[in-house]
C-alpha cells in the first residue's frame, strides 16, 4: 500500500514541500526516492542555478575581496539580511497561495512607526509592542479581508491599501515626518540590535525562528497545506471544501506579523524608522526578489523556505560583495533590477504558462 | 349597424381610466441595472460631485487663468494615463511609467542643453528614448510572456536607477546651461489659441487614441487580446506582436510626456516620476470604474484622472500634504474596486430581485351572465372534432383562407398548413425562427403573422417570409430601451392597409409572459405599423397585457382585449388619441383573442378563468411580490388555465352565447378561434391540436378573407 501511495503522490508533487499525507508507514526506500527527486535538478534547475551562481559569487568576492569569507563578515551579512528573509517568509507564504502583498513594507513602516512613537513617548516596551502588534492584525486582515472577501485581485487591492496605510499613516501618526527616532537606550531595543546569543547576533536567531516556524506552517499544518493548494488551485480547493476566505485572511495576517517583526528588527537596529522605503520601493521589490529568485513561481502553489533561503543567499551575499568592492548604491539598485528581471525571464522559461488556454493577461 | 350609432354606443361606454407611465422604484432600479452605460457613470457622478464641491467652497478656481495653468501642468500626466489604458487594454500593465517618464526628460534633457541638437531631432529621439523601454517590456511580456506586474517592475528598478545614475552626473550641467531655443519655450510655456501647446499635445494624442480603438484594425486587436486572450488567438490574432506594439505605444506616449515635462521644467530632479505609476493608476481605475481589461474608453479615463489630478490639486491648495492625498487616493482605489467587484457580481442578483414589480390592479368583478355561465355546465365545445393531433403544437391562432385551408403558429417556429377540406395534410408552411402567434390575411390574401421575440412579419406564400417591423420608437419617459418589440401578440388590418398589433409585454418574454400577470401593470402597447411608409407607431401605450386585436365589421373601430383587466377595450381608429373605452368589462375568464362572428358580433377566446382568491391577490401587491420571493414558481398562485371557452358577444359588447369545454378537455387553454363556413375552429397555446364544432344556426357561406376584404376585390 505504501509504495503505491507514494509513488502516485511523487508523480503528483513536483514542488519542493514534503508530502502531506501518508507521511507515516512510509516505507524507507520510498522516502530516499522522494528525497532523490526532491533533490533532483531535473525537477529543480533554477535552484540550482540560483545555488550555482551564489557559489560562484562567493568565490569571485572570496578572491576579490580580502575578509570576505570569514566569520565575521559572514555574520554581518547574516545580520543584515535578517528583515529580508523574515519579510520574505511572508511573501512567500502569499505567492505560494497566488497572491501578492504589495502592501507589506507599508504595514511595516506603519507598526513600526507606531511601536516608535509610543516608546518615544515613555510607553511600556511591551505595550509598545503590543500595541504595534494589534495594529499588525488588524491591517493583514483588511488586506485578507478585501482579497477574499470583497474579491479584489490581490495585486489591484494590497496597491491600494499600501498607498493608503502609507498615506494616512504618515499623515495621522506622524502628522508629515518621514523620520521616527527610536530611543537607542533602552535595554531591550538595545539587545535586538546588538545583543548576542553565544556568537550569533539576536536577529539572526529571531530570523531563523521566524524561518523555521514558516517551515512548520507551511508543512506541517493544516492551514499552510490549504495555501499551496489555494495557490495550485483556488477553485478546485473552495469546492473541495476548505474555507479558502479564512485561510486567506491567516494568510495576509501572517504576512503582516513577518511585517511587524522585520519592522522591529530594522527599526531598533537602524535606530530610526524611515518612510522613505515605502516611496523608493526598492524594500519591497526586493523582497518579491528573493522569493522568485528562489523558485517560488508567481503561479503558486509551489516552493518552500528552502527556495527561500537559497534566494535571500544570494542576494544578500551580491549586495555584501558589491558593499565591500564601494559600489554605489544606484548602481547597486541597477544590478538588482536586472537580476529580478533575468529570475522572471527564467522562471518564466522553466515553468512556461499555458498559452493556448489563458484567456486573461497574467499580471 | 350604422356608423352614427356606433358612435353614440361609444359615447355611452365609459373610458378606461388612463395608464400613466409607470414611475416606481423598482423598475428604476431594474431598468438602470439593465442598462450597460451604468457602469461607466462612476467616474462622471465623481467628477461632477468633486466640481460642484469645488464651485460651492472655493473661489475663482474655475477661472480661465487657473484652468489654463492646470491645463499646463496636467497634460502631461494625462499622456502618461493613456498610455497606460493602452497597456491595460491589452491585459497588462505598465509599473515603469515613472521611470520612463524620468528617463526620457534627462534624455530631452541632454540632447537638448548638452549634445545641443535641434528640436526636430530631441523630439523624436526622446520618443525613441520611451519606445524602446515600451518595446522591452513588451518584449518581456508579449514575446517571452513574463507576468506583467514583476517585469515592469524590474523595468522600474533598472530605469530608475539609470536615472538616477545619469542624473547625477549630468544635471548639475543641465541646469548651468544657457541655451534658449525660441521652439523649446514655445512647447513649454505659450498658448496656441489661447490653450498650452502641451495641452494641445494631449487632445491630439486623446484623439488618436479614439480614433485608433474606434476605427483601426490594431485597435480593435488590442482590445479583442485584452477582453479574451484566448478567443482573440484563435481568431487568429498575432498576440505577442500586439502586446510588444501597444507597449510600444504606450512607452513612446510616455516619451512624450517626458519631452513635455522637460520643456516645461527646464530640469529635473531624484523625484521625477516617483509614485507617478500609482497616481495614473488611481485616475485610471475611476476612470474604468475598476481595472478592467479589454475597455479603450479615453475620454472616460481621462475624466478619471481629471478627477484624481483636480482634487490632488484642490487638496494640495487647502494645505493638505502628500501623505494624505496619496492616502485619499488609496480610499478611492479601493472604493471604486469594491464597487466594480461588488456590482459585477451581484448585479443580476439585483436585477432578478428588483425586476418584478407588482402593482394594485382592481379587476371589475365577474358580471352576471345568467345561464350561460360555466357553473350550468353548458359544455357545447365537448362535441369538437379534432384536426391535426400531435402534429400542431402550440397553435397560439388559427386561420382560414378562402379555400378553407387551415394555418397556425407553433412552437417550434414554424407556420403550419392543413389542408381544405377535411385539414388531414399538414405540411409546414414557413418557418419563422420565432414564436409565430397572432395571424391575419391583408388585401392580397397574404398571410401576416406576429412572431413573438421578433415582430411582424409578412408571408407572401409557401417559405416566402419578409419583416415588415421590429422596432417601434423609443419612448421619451422610459429608462430602458423600449424601442424592440417582445412580444408581438395579435394583430388587425384596416381598411386602409395599416396594421393594428399588440405588444403584450414589454418586460416579459414568451416564456415568462406569466410574470407578468403578476405585475398587473400597464406593460403593453398597442402598435400600428403603416405599409405606406414602412413606419412603426405606438398608438397607445401602457396597456395592462393587451392580447387579442380585432377590427369591428364596418371597419372603423378596433376591439383589444386586455387579459389582466378581463376586459375588451375599442378604440375610434380616427380619434386613437382618446385612447380607449370599454366595450366588455367583468369578462368571467382571461380573454385572448377575439374575431368577428357572421352574425356581426365577435368571437372572444377565453384562455382561462377567473378566480376571487387571485382577484383578491391582484389587489395585494405586496402579498404576491412575498409569494414570488419565498414561494417555488410551482406553488405559485395564478390563473386557473385549465379550462377555458369562447363567448360571443353582440356588436355592443353583451355575452349572448358561451361555448364552455369540458373540465378535463380535450380543448384546454383556449387563446383563438376562427367562424367559416358555419363551422368554429378552436386553437390553444398549449394545445396540440385544433378543434373544430359546427355551428348550428350560422351563415355557412361567412368567411373571415371575404368579411374584411369583400368590398377590395
Amino acid at each position: 500500500m505504501d509504495i503505491g501511495l507514494s509513488e502516485s503522490s511523487n508523480s503528483l508533487h513536483q514542488h519542493g514541500g514534503p508530502l502531506p499525507q501518508n507521511r507515516r508507514g512510509r516505507g524507507f526506500s520510498a522516502a530516499f526516492q522522494q528525497w532523490q527527486k526532491r533533490l533532483s535538478f531535473k525537477q529543480h534547475p533554477l535552484e540550482y542555478i540560483i545555488l550555482g551562481i551564489t557559489l560562484a559569487l562567493v568565490l569571485a568576492f572570496t578572491t576579490l575581496i580580502e575578509g570576505f569569507l570569514t566569520v565575521g563578515n559572514l555574520l554581518i551579512l547574516a545580520q543584515n539580511s535578517t528583515a529580508l528573509a523574515i519579510l520574505g517568509c511572508g511573501m512567500a507564504a502569499v505567492i505560494i497561495n497566488r497572491g501578492l502583498d504589495l502592501s507589506q513594507i507599508s504595514v511595516m513602516v506603519a507598526v513600526s512607526a507606531v511601536f516608535g512613537l509610543m516608546l518615544s513617548n515613555g510607553a511600556d516596551y511591551m505595550m509598545a509592542m503590543g500595541a504595534a502588534f494589534i495594529l499588525a492584525l488588524i491591517l493583514g486582515a483588511l488586506n485578507g479581508w478585501l482579497v477574499a472577501y470583497i474579491e479584489i485581485p490581490a495585486l489591484m487591492s494590497t496597491l491600494a491599501t499600501a498607498m493608503l496605510i502609507a498615506g494616512f499613516c504618515r499623515w495621522g501618526i506622524l502628522q508629515g515626518e518621514f523620520l521616527v527616532l527610536i530611543p537607542k537606550d533602552l535595554p531591550q531595543v538595545i539587545y535586538i540590535s546588538t545583543g548576542k546569543i553565544s556568537i550569533f547576533p539576536v536577529s539572526v536567531v529571531i530570523g531563523i525562528v521566524v524561518l523555521i516556524a514558516t517551515f512548520i506552517l507551511l508543512n506541517l499544518t493544516v492551514l499552510g497545506r490549504m495555501f499551496y493548494a489555494m495557490g495550485d488551485n483556488y477553485i478546485a480547493a473552495r469546492l473541495s471544501g476548505l474555507s479558502v476566505r479564512t485561510a486567506t485572511i491567516w494568510l495576509y495576517i501572517f504576512s503582516a506579523i513577518t511585517a511587524f517583526i522585520a519592522g522591529i528588527i530594522v527599526s531598533s537596529s537602524s535606530g530610526t524608522v524611515d518612510f522613505r522605503i515605502v516611496t523608493n520601493g526598492t524594500m519591497l521589490f526586493e523582497v518579491i526578489m528573493v522569493v522568485v529568485l528562489g523558485g517560488i513561481p508567481l503561479r503558486g502553489g509551489r516552493g518552500g523556505v528552502f527556495n527561500l533561503i537559497i534566494g535571500v543567499v544570494l542576494i544578500s551575499v551580491l549586495q555584501n560583495g558589491m558593499t565591500l568592492l564601494n559600489l554605489s548604491g544606484q548602481i547597486q539598485d541597477l544590478v538588482k533590477g536586472l537580476i529580478l528581471i533575468s529570475a522572471i525571464v527564467i522562471d518564466n522559461y522553466i515553468n512556461p504558462k499555458d498559452t493556448e488556454t489563458n484567456t486573461q493577461g497574467d499580471l | 349597424m350604422s356608423s352614427a350609432e356606433n358612435s353614440d354606443f361609444l359615447g355611452s361606454q365609459s373610458k378606461v381610466r388612463k395608464q400613466h407611465t409607470v414611475l416606481s422604484y423598482r423598475r428604476i432600479i431594474s431598468d438602470l441595472l439593465n442598462r450597460n452605460w451604468i457602469e461607466g457613470a462612476i467616474p462622471f457622478i465623481t467628477f461632477f460631485v468633486l466640481i460642484t464641491a469645488i464651485l460651492i467652497t472655493t473661489d475663482g478656481y474655475f477661472s480661465p487663468s487657473n484652468l489654463n495653468t492646470l491645463a499646463q501642468y496636467s497634460s502631461d500626466v494625462a499622456i502618461v494615463t493613456i498610455a497606460m489604458l493602452l497597456v491595460v487594454a491589452i491585459g497588462g500593465i505598465d509599473l515603469s511609467v515613472g521611470s520612463t517618464f524620468a528617463l526620457s526628460a534627462f534624455v530631452a534633457l541632454y540632447l537638448f542643453h548638452i549634445a545641443g541638437l535641434p528640436i526636430y531631432v530631441v523630439f523624436p529621439l526622446t520618443l525613441v528614448c520611451g519606445a524602446l523601454i515600451g518595446l522591452f517590456n513588451g518584449f518581456l511580456t508579449g514575446i517571452l510572456g513574463c507576468g506583467a506586474l514583476l517585469a515592469t517592475l524590474g523595468t522600474m528598478i533598472t530605469v530608475r536607477g539609470i536615472f538616477v545614475i545619469v542624473s547625477q552626473a549630468y544635471l548639475v550641467e543641465i541646469s548651468n546651461s544657457a541655451r534658449v531655443d525660441a521652439t523649446w519655450d514655445y512647447v513649454g510655456f505659450e498658448n496656441f489659441m489661447g490653450i498650452p501647446v502641451s495641452f494641445w499635445a494631449l487632445i491630439v494624442v486623446t484623439i488618436a487614441v479614439y480614433l485608433m480603438f474606434k476605427y483601426t484594425r490594431f485597435g480593435w486587436h488590442i482590445l479583442a487580446v485584452g477582453g479574451n486572450r484566448k478567443a482573440a488567438r484563435h481568431a487568429g490574432i498575432h498576440l505577442k506582436w500586439v502586446i510588444v506594439l501597444s507597449y510600444t505605444l504606450g512607452g513612446a506616449l510616455v516619451g512624450l510626456a517626458g519631452f513635455l515635462f522637460a520643456a516645461r521644467q527646464n530640469s529635473a530632479g531624484s523625484d521625477t516620476g516617483v509614485g507617478l505609476e500609482f497616481f495614473v493608476l488611481t485616475g485610471l481605475v475611476l476612470g474604468l470604474g475598476g481595472f478592467t481589461p479589454g475597455r479603450g474608453s479615453v475620454f472616460s479615463t481621462l475624466l478619471g484622472f481629471a478627477t484624481i489630478f483636480i482634487l490632488g490639486n484642490v487638496l494640495t491648495n487647502a494645505g493638505f500634504r502628500g501623505d494624505f492625498i496619496t492616502g485619499i487616493m488609496g480610499l478611492i482605489l479601493i472604493t471604486i474596486l469594491t464597487i466594480d467587484m461588488k456590482y459585477r457580481k451581484e448585479r443580476h442578483r439585483m436585477l432578478a430581485r428588483a425586476y418584478l414589480d407588482p402593482t394594485t390592479l382592481k379587476v371589475d368583478p365577474v358580471r352576471d351572465m345568467g345561464k350561460l355561465a360555466l357553473e350550468f355546465g353548458s359544455t357545447k365545445l365537448e362535441g369538437a372534432s379534432l384536426l391535426g393531433v400531435g402534429e400542431v403544437d402550440g397553435p397560439e391562432d388559427v386561420i382560414l383562407d378562402r379555400e378553407g385551408n387551415l394555418y397556425c403558429g407553433t412552437r417550434d417556429g414554424r407556420i403550419m398548413k392543413l389542408f381544405a377540406p377535411d385539414h388531414t395534410r399538414v405540411e409546414t408552411y414557413v418557418k419563422t425562427g420565432g414564436r409565430p402567434l397572432g395571424l391575419a390575411f391583408d388585401a392580397e390574401e397574404r398571410l401576416v403573422v406576429c412572431v413573438a421575440g421578433m415582430g411582424l412579419y409578412r408571408i407572401a406564400g409557401p417559405g416566402q417570409i419578409e419583416r415588415l417591423t421590429s422596432q417601434t420608437k423609443r419612448s421619451w419617459t422610459s429608462i430602458e430601451d423600449d424601442r424592440h418589440i417582445r412580444m408581438a401578440d395579435d394583430l388587425d388590418i384596416a381598411p386602409d392597409g395599416k396594421i393594428y398589433f399588440s405588444d403584450a409585454t414589454k418586460r416579459y418574454e414568451m416564456e415568462t409572459w406569466g410574470l407578468d400577470l403578476l405585475e398587473g401593470r400597464g406593460n403593453g402597447r398597442l402598435l400600428c405599423y403603416d405599409p405606406t411608409d414602412g413606419t412603426t407607431k405606438t398608438v397607445c401605450n401602457n396597456l395592462i397585457f393587451p392580447n387579442g386585436v380585432c377590427l369591428t365589421h364596418d371597419g372603423r373601430h378596433l376591439l383589444v382585449a386586455s387579459t389582466w383587466m378581463c376586459a375588451i377595450l375599442i378604440f375610434d381608429l380616427e380619434r386613437m388619441q382618446d385612447g380607449p373605452r370599454y366595450f366588455a368589462r367583468g369578462l368571467p375568464g382571461y380573454p385572448d383573442n377575439i374575431n368577428r362572428s357572421s352574425d356581426s358580433g365577435y368571437w372572444i377566446a377565453l384562455a382561462g378563468m377567473r378566480s376571487p382568491i387571485v382577484d383578491l391577490a391582484m389587489e395585494n401587491p405586496d402579498f404576491r411580490l412575498r409569494m414570488a420571493k419565498r414561494v417555488p414558481p410551482t406553488n405559485w398562485l395564478f390563473g386557473n388555465l385549465n379550462i377555458g371557452g369562447v363567448l360571443k358577444s353582440d356588436a355592443n359588447g353583451e355575452i349572448i352565447d358561451a361555448y364552455w369545454d369540458k373540465s378535463d378537455g380535450p380543448l384546454y387553454m383556449i387563446t383563438s378561434m376562427r367562424e367559416h363556413r358555419g363551422s368554429l375552429f378552436l386553437g390553444g397555446v398549449t394545445n396540440n391540436k385544433i378543434g373544430r364544432i359546427d355551428l348550428a344556426e350560422a351563415d355557412t357561406g361567412w368567411n373571415g378573407p371575404d368579411s374584411y376584404w369583400s368590398g377590395s376585390k
